[in-house]
Parts: structure tokens; C-alpha cells; sequence
């Protein structure tokens, strides 16, 4: 295989499995409260930034992203009660929007503050930029390799956990249907937080597996990454984790090669084409299902 | 709200307790009183190690002017300091803010292209002196061309991306094939377009392949691959540390190993702490007084009084005998511009703006701390002359990565 392509495609899955991590943290919200948690950028920023904080206190790197995970749970237990709760109680408010996005800004304010606003060095996590296997004559980077795994690996157990658990299976009835799920003895108000605590986690696990891709985190860090999510989410179909896969996937081979091959200038544009042309062309999504509203 | 100076505060607090407790009069005292100079920069957000650099180098000039007495008997004082970070919106707002306080003297340049291109027109309208230290964007200084006069009140300590180029194309011009790796900012955009010029001037059967990335991009995959498919034997990085960082880890991953240059922006803390050993080898182009030793005795000063002040902190750096190279554009160009704005008050015989400017026309081998020798004429308003840059490179000495002096 062309060195050149193939460079190109593993960078795009790699980079594109985040996406997909992030669409998929996006998704999970979105099917118990039809809200989207525009914060999910600042978590990935925090998350990172505490990993290397606790780090720097001593702790074990294991540890402090364990320690940072949690952190990053318990917010996402207060994004849910304080930011998202709130704004849908008038029904049909997008006030969550507005709340979720400010509320990032908040922790990336705060995270200024604390750390200071100058990028600090992410360190390496298993393998360093310079660990590689050969497959095929082809130099893969490790780095890569774990991005991709670890962002496959949460896809498909979430999925396990949607399809084959009970609760995985009450999480798909809130979605469906939250008020005919709180009369069936659902306990809809935990399933709720729930996934926004697992919304969260997924957000601090994208984080630290960009973070090490380029080395350094600074409070300004997961924006772009949110819209990258959004864009996979929306081509993939909202709601969808097959899709969040696919549509993250897509976003990043395609973005990829047409910086390879075009130019660099349209890599990001190319991202906000395709959802452009998704919107027009089929707006559920490629996996998505149309939205059926009855009278 | 953007205020950070605290004097600044007391200041204003002051004034609205005098207009609260008496008949209406001006905040501030007209005339007499202290020498007042101004500015904006990025003192907070993701760039503020050179907009805090700028304020840290501009209070050490200050300090230093009071602690000799002064100028003209006054003592010196940084009246207003403002917070644009980096966005030129704020920069613009801030400056207006500062011209409109009539005992506002001298200025100095924001940190950065952006917020300087944005406030220079109304600075050059306005007509009081300003000295930029770091924006590197040569139409700052000459709106029409390097050949045409300069605007008549703005004169640059800073490296312009025009010597800078200069600098870099003598060791590039060495490869047949380079790459030029740029942000795609107004500094990006012009660097590479000059250092493409500079090469081509030197070497005609150049080959010189440029590709542009966005600040914060965590892949540069895309950009990588065409520089190695275009053959490049050397590759520059016009860009900021944290990115800089990225592209070296991104070369390692892909097991691309092209001599590698970088900016004097790129050689920063966040490029050494986010590549980690991968730094090793490296080459760039910055102020060359900072490498010399024994350093010059205006830069050793300078040093020295941040020392003192600061420590070894993350301008500095770990080494207490040997500074960060980093130093320089980041602290000493903003002690610089103050120390040559005070110097020019001093030989004006007074505060007149017009009387100012003719004194710093006139400046002739001030000892800068950045600079060793600074000359200014009424057509030349930049400082910095390709000698006064050198190349280093990046090497690992007793467990740490240190930047020597090369050429």
C-alpha cells in the first residue's frame, strides 16, 4: 500500500474514533433528555488537566486518571441537576443549550485560574510517540493503535450494554418514552444522571487519548474536538451509536485524505460540508431514524 | 472588566473617592506628577506568556528607571495596563480606552500581529510614540513597503518576520527540497511567503513545499505526508510552541526525520515541555545576545534584575546561570521598549510627543537587553538587524535540553 495513503488513513481513523467517542457522549444524553451536552469540550480539557495535575502531585499515572475520571463524574452529575434539569423543566426550552455551552466556559475559566492558561505537557500513556509496530512493511504508531482500540472498545460495550442488560434496556424505554418508563416503576431520574455521568466519562477518556496524541492540554483545548463530535453525531445519526462509529470515522478519513490530497486549508472544512450536505440530503443521519411527532 | 493594574485601580479608585467627595475636577492630575505610559497585551488566556512577559519586562524598566530617580525628576509609571488577550476586538477597545487618557505619554504594542495590525492605524492617527516588542509583522513599521518611510510614531524592538527570514533562508537555502510548516495566521502566512521568497532569492532550483495548519489542530497528518512526499530534506515550523510540539510528536509517529527548524515563537516552554527529548536537534533562529557569553552587560543587567524579581520561574527557566534563550522575546523586548521610551523622554527634555519621537529618531546604539546595540533613524524604526539573531540548536546536556549557540 502507498506509504502516503496510508498515513492518511490511519491518522483519520485514529483521530476519527475520538470523534466518535465524543458523538457517541453527545448521543448518550441526548436519548434520555433530548439535550446535548455543549460542555463536553471543557471536559475533556479538565479531565486532561487534572491527569497531569495529580500526576504532578505524585500520584501514579494510572491513579490520576483514575482520580480525574471521577472528577470529571461527578460533574456530569452536576451539569445534569444544575444546568440541564432546570432548563427542561419549561418544556421544549433549548435553555440547555445556552447552559451547558456557558457552563464549559465556566470550567475552562476556571481551569485558567488553577492552572494557568499556558499548555502543559500531557505525558505519555503505555507508549510513546516513538513506540511503533511494522504491519505489512508499514510503520503504525502505538499511539494510534491505543486511540483506536480503546474508542472501539467503549463503542461496542456501550452498545453490549444498550442491547443484552436490563438497564441498558431501560435506558433505550426513557428514550422512547420517559413518562410511560417513570409509570412502568423506572427509576428515570438515576437513568438520567446516569448518562450524563457516562457522557462524561467518555468526554475524559476522549481527552486523555487526544491529549497524548499531541502532548500538550491548555485550558482553550476540546472545542473544536466538541464540533468534530457534533459533526460525526449529526452524519451518523443522533442518536445512534452505530452511527456515532461510522459518522466519527467518516468525518475523520475524509477530513484526512482531503487534506492529503487537496488541501490541507479544506480538512476542516470538508467536516462542515458533509454536514451540510447531510442536513439537505437526509437529516436523520446516516443510521438515524426520522423523527415522528403524533398529533 | 480588563483592568489588572493594580496602581492602575488605585487610580481610578482615588479618582471616583475625589469626585464623590468634591466639586467636579479631572481624575487625574494634569501636568507635573509621574511620567505615564500605557498598554494592552494578553496578560491572561492561552497566550499570555508573552503578553505577561511584556508586562513583566515593562515593570522591571520601570522600577529600574525609579530606582536611579526617575526621569526629569518624575517618576515613571505604568498608568495603564490593560488585558486584550490577543483578540484584536479587545486590543482595539483597550487602546481606545488608553488614548483617551491624555496623561498617557508613551505606549507599547500589544503581544502579537493580530491585536497590533488592529490598533496601529488609530495609534499613528493619534500620534503619541509606540515601541512593539513582539509583533513580527513588518507592515506594523512600514505600511507601504520596507522601502517606503515608516509610519512616524511606531518604532519595533521585535524580530520582524523580514530578518528573521533573512536569518533562516541562509541555513535553508543549504537543502534542495524544504517544507514550511505554518499556522494560518497573518505571522504564519507572512513568514512563510518571506522565507519562500528568501530561499528562492539564494538558491533558484529550490524546491519549497508550504502547507498551513490552525492553531490547535491535535493531527497534522495531513500536512506532514505532503512535505515528506514532496521530498523535503529540511522542514521550518512558523507557529507557536504548544503546536510546534504537536508537529514533533506527529513527525515522530510517522517516522519522519527532516532537519527541523523552527521560529523564534516556536522555541518556546510548551514546545520543549510538550516534545519532551524529541526537541533534540532542533534548529531556530533567535536573539542572539542571550546565547553569547559572557552576555552583554544591558542583557546580564536585565537578567539579573529578573532574577532577582522572579526567580527561576517558567520565563526563566530552570537554569539559573543560563536563561532561557526564550528570555528575550518573551520578558527583555518589553523592558527594552520601555528603557528606550524613558531614554528618549530623558534626551526630549520633556513629555512632548513630537519632541519624543524627534529623540527616538535619534536613538543611536542604546545597550538594549534584547538587542545589543539599538539605533533608530527617522527611516529606520526596527532595531533588529540579521546579526543581531543567531541559530541555535537544541542539545541534551546533563539530563536536560539546553539551546546553544551555533552561528
Amino acid at each position: 500500500m502507498d506509504d502516503f495513503f496510508f498515513s492518511l488513513v490511519l491518522a483519520g481513523i485514529s483521530v476519527g474514533a475520538v470523534y466518535a467517542l465524543v458523538a457517541l457522549g453527545l448521543n448518550l444524553t441526548f436519548w434520555t433528555t433530548r439535550a446535548l451536552n455543549f460542555g463536553q469540550g471543557s471536559l475533556m480539557m479538565l479531565c486532561a488537566m487534572l491527569t497531569v495535575y495529580l500526576a504532578a502531585q505524585g500520584l501514579a499515572l494510572p491513579l490520576a486518571v483514575l482520580g480525574a475520571l471521577a472528577i470529571i463524574a461527578a460533574l456530569g452529575m452536576f451539569i445534569e441537576r444544575y444546568t440541564v434539569r432546570p432548563a427542561l423543566k419549561g418544556g421544549g426550552s433549548m435553555g440547555w443549550v445556552v447552559s451547558t455551552l456557558g457552563f464549559g466556559i465556566f470550567l475552562q475559566g476556571v481551569a485558567a485560574k488553577w492552572f494557568g492558561s499556558q499548555a502543559v505537557a500531557f505525558p505519555d500513556i503505555l507508549f510513546s510517540a516513538q513506540d511503533y509496530v511494522s504491519v505489512f512493511g508499514q510503520y503504525v504508531s502505538l499511539q494510534y493503535l491505543l486511540v483506536l482500540a480503546v474508542a472501539v472498545a467503549l463503542i461496542l460495550l456501550l452498545e453490549l450494554f444498550v442491547r443484552k442488560t436490563v438497564w441498558g434496556q431501560a435506558v433505550h424505554a426513557v428514550s422512547l418514552d420517559p413518562e410511560l418508563a417513570t409509570v412502568q416503576g423506572m427509576p428515570v431520574r438515576w437513568i438520567i444522571l446516569g448518562s450524563f455521568v457516562a457522557s462524561s466519562l467518555l468526554a475524559g477518556v476522549a481527552g486523555i487519548l487526544i491529549a497524548q496524541i499531541g502532548g500538550t492540554v491548555d485550558p482553550a483545548f476540546g472545542f473544536d474536538l466538541v464540533l468534530l463530535g457534533f459533526v460525526a453525531a449529526v452524519f451518523g445519526g443522533m442518536g445512534s451509536s452505530v452511527g456515532a462509529l461510522v459518522g466519527g470515522l467518516v468525518v475523520g478519513l475524509i477530513s484526512k485524505l482531503v487534506g492529503g490530497y487537496v488541501s490541507t486549508a479544506a480538512e476542516h472544512a470538508i467536516a462542515f460540508a458533509l454536514l451540510m450536505a447531510m442536513l439537505a440530503l437526509r437529516p436523520q443521519g446516516l443510521f438515524g431514524r426520522p423523527e415522528v411527532s403524533k398529533a | 472588566m480588563d483592568k489588572t493594574s493594580r496602581r492602575s485601580l488605585g487610580v481610578l479608585a482615588a479618582g471616583a473617592a475625589t469626585t464623590m467627595a468634591g466639586p467636579r475636577r479631572p481624575a487625574r492630575a494634569q501636568g507635573g506628577g509621574t511620567i505615564k505610559l500605557g498598554f494592552t497585551a494578553a496578560l491572561t488566556g492561552p497566550f499570555n506568556e508573552f503578553g505577561e512577559g511584556i508586562r513583566r519586562g515593562a515593570e522591571l524598566a520601570v522600577t529600574e528607571a525609579n530606582r536611579q530617580g526617575g526621569v526629569l525628576g518624575r517618576q515613571v509609571e505604568l498608568a495603564e495596563v490593560l488585558d486584550d488577550q490577543l483578540v484584536p476586538d479587545r486590543a482595539v477597545q483597550n487602546m481606545r480606552r488608553i488614548l483617551d487618557n491624555r496623561n498617557i505619554v508613551g505606549l507599547m504594542c500589544p503581544s502579537g500581529s493580530g491585536p497590533t495590525l488592529a490598533i496601529v492605524d488609530m495609534v499613528a492617527a493619534d500620534g503619541r510614540p509606540i515601541i512593539n516588542p513582539q509583533a513580527q509583522t513588518p507592515s506594523i513599521v512600514y505600511p507601504n513597503g520596507a522601502d517606503k518611510p515608516p509610519r512616524p510614531n511606531v518604532f519595533s524592538v521585535s524580530i520582524s518576520n523580514t530578518v528573521e527570514a533573512e536569518k533562516l533562508a541562509i541555513v535553508l537555502a543549504g537543502f534542495g527540497r524544504v517544507g514550511i510548516v505554518h499556522e494560518s495566521t497573518g505571522y504564519g502566512v507572512t513568514g512563510a511567503e518571506l522565507v519562500k521568497q528568501e530561499i528562492l532569492a539564494k538558491r533558484r532550483d529550490a524546491r519549497v513545499t508550504v502547507e498551513s495548519y490552525n492553531q490547535r489542530a491535535q493531527d497534522m497528518t495531513a500536512q506532514l505526508v505532503r512535505v515528506q512526499r514532496a521530498g523535503a530534506e529540511a522542514m521550518l515550523v512558523i507557529g507557536l510552541g504548544a503546536d510546534f510540539a504537536v508537529i514533533r510528536r506527529n513527525m515522530s509517529r510517522l517516522n519522519i526525520n527532516l532537519a527541523l527548524f523552527g521560529t523564534v515563537g516556536a522555541v518556546t516552554v510548551p514546545y520543549l515541555e510538550g516534545a519532551g527529548d524529541l526537541v533534540v536537534g532542533t534548529k531556530a533562529a533567535s536573539y542572539i545576545v542571550l546565547g553569547r557569553r559572557p552576555m552583554p552587560p544591558a542583557t546580564q543587567k536585565f537578567v539579573d534584575l529578573y532574577r532577582a524579581k522572579y526567580g527561576t520561574d517558567r520565563w526563566y527557566g530552570p537554569d539559573a546561570a543560563n536563561p532561557l534563550i526564550s528570555l528575550a522575546n518573551t520578558v527583555a523586548c518589553g523592558y527594552d521598549c520601555i528603557g528606550l521610551m524613558t531614554d528618549a523622554i530623558r534626551r526630549a527634555g520633556g513629555t512632548d510627543k513630537a519632541a519624543v519621537i524627534r529623540a527616538l529618531d535619534a536613538t543611536t546604539n542604546y545597550a538594549g537587553a534584547s538587542v545589543a546595540s539599538i539605533s533608530f533613524t527617522p527611516q529606520q524604526h526596527t532595531a533588529l538587524r540579521a546579526e543581531d539573531l543567531g541559530m541555535y540548536e537544541m542539545l541534551k546536556r546533563d539530563d536536560r535540553v539546553v539551546l546553544e549557540l551555533k552561528e
